[in-house]
């Protein structure tokens, strides 16, 4: 790394969202950090926000996070107003904290959506997603001995979609920054991933039949084609495959015998 | 028998291509609307655009158009600000904090407030031109009556500009809602789109800023 523009360490007022339960109204909890180390992770800074909570006698901050290296798509928090804070393409457990300046307030609040109830604090349930996926998001094949390499091909372009697809970690970023609180880029990738390859097809119309379905059924929102969702998403998802779900439902719904 | 029919027409996906269809068929009459409507610069008295407006109200199918056409905004705006509703109630708690990521425009913000706009604003257009059609008064006259007042064409282009806005995100928003998006062509839908909403805006504006600033009432 070159010259660093930022210093060594910052202070910071951090404000921390705490609610008890899924009735509690919430409020604010400030705590003031000395000396925080630039090149920690926003993860890395809540846990001595934790520590300095428990020493002065309080009860520790609640949140989830599980990889902590951008995969597991635990690390839910929206900080300063926007989905796994300010920078592009990056998990929370990605976000360092040479991305604030010294004296900076900074708001955490859990992920908000109907669909995605608080536990505690900065945890919520996000659960429908995978119902979302248990609804078709799986490919259901005899696991036999492997096949022949070149028995089933795949054009390089359908397998870079769906590779670009199948990034998604389904951490709900994408429904927490929607402002409709929609899933739809989530469920579009699933979608997408599965109908882009040959293994995909024979389910491909019940898939996203039920999982169209399913995700209207659990209280998300309606898309209105803002696209927040792919400038939140950490791995960057395009909408394209929003557009993608759309025209597998409506060719699946109106234009195949699915679901007579 | 049509179980399909309407899980799909219930279906989140299904109600917002109707939304779309419906909103790009509007979008359809609306270019029809206003090149009928250029025929009032065809010449300084009015005589063309009366005899358009002539042929258009003695046609014996002018109703069932009409109803077709009420049809489809009733539609529209029904399913639409349905879907709102239903958004709002996908986020009941707010955030307390909130900074957006960079995907929306101004239009995208504002489409149910621009549609109430232009609600209010279509319901004025039928009650000036629709409504009010007496026989002994030309429709030229009657719309240089109208908006050479302050008050009938403020109304106007305030209506036209919220329908503008509303088209700058809904023509490129119902082609994604349709499943229509593509590498080679979204870029120039996005380009065509503000080209239309901005081309329809300019087009209808031309009636009142040119009649009220014009003073030849
Ligand atoms: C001349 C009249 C109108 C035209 C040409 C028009 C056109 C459109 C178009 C093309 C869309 C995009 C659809 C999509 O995103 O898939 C749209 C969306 C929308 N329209 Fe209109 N519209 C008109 C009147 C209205 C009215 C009167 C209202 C409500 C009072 C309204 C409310 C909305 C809303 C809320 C949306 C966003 C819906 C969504 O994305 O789910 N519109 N309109
Ligand atoms: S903790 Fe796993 S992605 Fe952030």
């Amino acid at each position: 790394m070159s010259a660093q523009a930022h210093p060594e360490s910052i202070n910071v007022k951090l404000h921390l969202w705490r609610q008890a339960g899924p009735e509690d109204p919430g409020s604010f909890e400030k705590v003031e950090l000395k000396d925080i180390s630039t090149h920690m992770s926003f993860l890395e800074m809540i846990d001595v926000a934790n520590e300095q909570i428990l020493e002065g006698g309080g009860v520790a901050v609640c949140f989830d996070h599980d990889c902590r290296e951008g995969i597991c798509g635990m690390c839910s928090m929206v900080i300063n107003g926007q989905v796994h804070g300010p920078e592009p393409g990056v998990t929370t457990c990605q976000l360092h904290m040479r991305s604030f300046a010294d004296g900076d307030e900074i708001y955490v609040e859990p992920f908000r959506a109907s669909g995605f109830p608080i536990v505690r604090d900065l945890v919520v349930d996000r659960s429908a997603l995978d119902k979302i996926v248990m609804a078709g998001g799986y490919i259901s094949v005899n696991t036999g001995s492997p096949q022949d390499a070149n028995s089933m091909l795949v054009p390089k372009d359908k397998a870079d979609l769906a590779m670009d697809a199948a990034a998604c970690i389904g951490c709900g970023a994408c429904v927490a920054a929607c402002p409709n609180a929609a899933a739809m880029l989530f469920t579009g990738a699933k979608v997408s991933q599965l109908a882009l390859l040959p293994q995909g097809q024979p389910e491909r119309a019940s898939r996203v039949l039920g999982m169209v379905d399913t995700m209207d059924s659990l209280g998300f929102g309606n898309c209105t084609n803002e696209y927040e969702c792919m400038a939140a998403c950490p791995k960057e998802i395009d909408v394209s495959n929003i557009a993608r779900m759309n025209r597998e439902y409506l060719r699946s719904s109106i234009g195949s015998a699915e679901g007579v | 028998m049509l179980s399909w029919l309407t899980r799909t027409a219930r279906s989140s996906i299904g109600r917002k291509a109707v939304v779309a269809l419906t909103g790009l068929a509007l979008i359809g009459f609306l270019v029809v609307h206003l090149a009928g409507n250029m025929t009032f610069f065809a010449d300084s008295d009015g005589a063309t655009f009366d005899a358009y407006a002539d042929t258009i109200g003695n046609n014996p199918l002018l109703p069932l158009a009409e109803i077709g056409l009420v049809v489809l905004f009733l539609v529209h705006m029904g399913l639409a600000v349905r879907l709102t509703l239903e958004n709002k109630k996908a986020r009941s708690k707010g955030y307390m904090v909130s900074k957006a990521h960079g995907g929306r425009t101004p239009g995208s913000r504002t489409m149910i407030f621009t549609g109430v706009i232009v609600l209010l604003f279509v319901i004025l257009h039928l009650a000036h031109f629709r409504l009010q059609k007496g026989d002994d008064v030309s429709m030229a006259s009657l719309v240089r009556f109208e908006l050479s007042r302050p008050l009938g064409a403020g109304a106007y282009v305030v209506g036209l500009l919220a329908l503008g806005l509303h088209l700058s995100h809904g023509f490129q928003s119902s082609l994604q809602t349709l499943g229509l998006n593509h590498p080679k062509y979204t870029p120039l839908v996005k380009v065509l789109g503000y080209g239309l909403a901005g081309l329809l805006t300019v087009g209808f504006l031309l009636f009142p800023l040119t009649i009220f600033f014009g003073g030849n009432s």
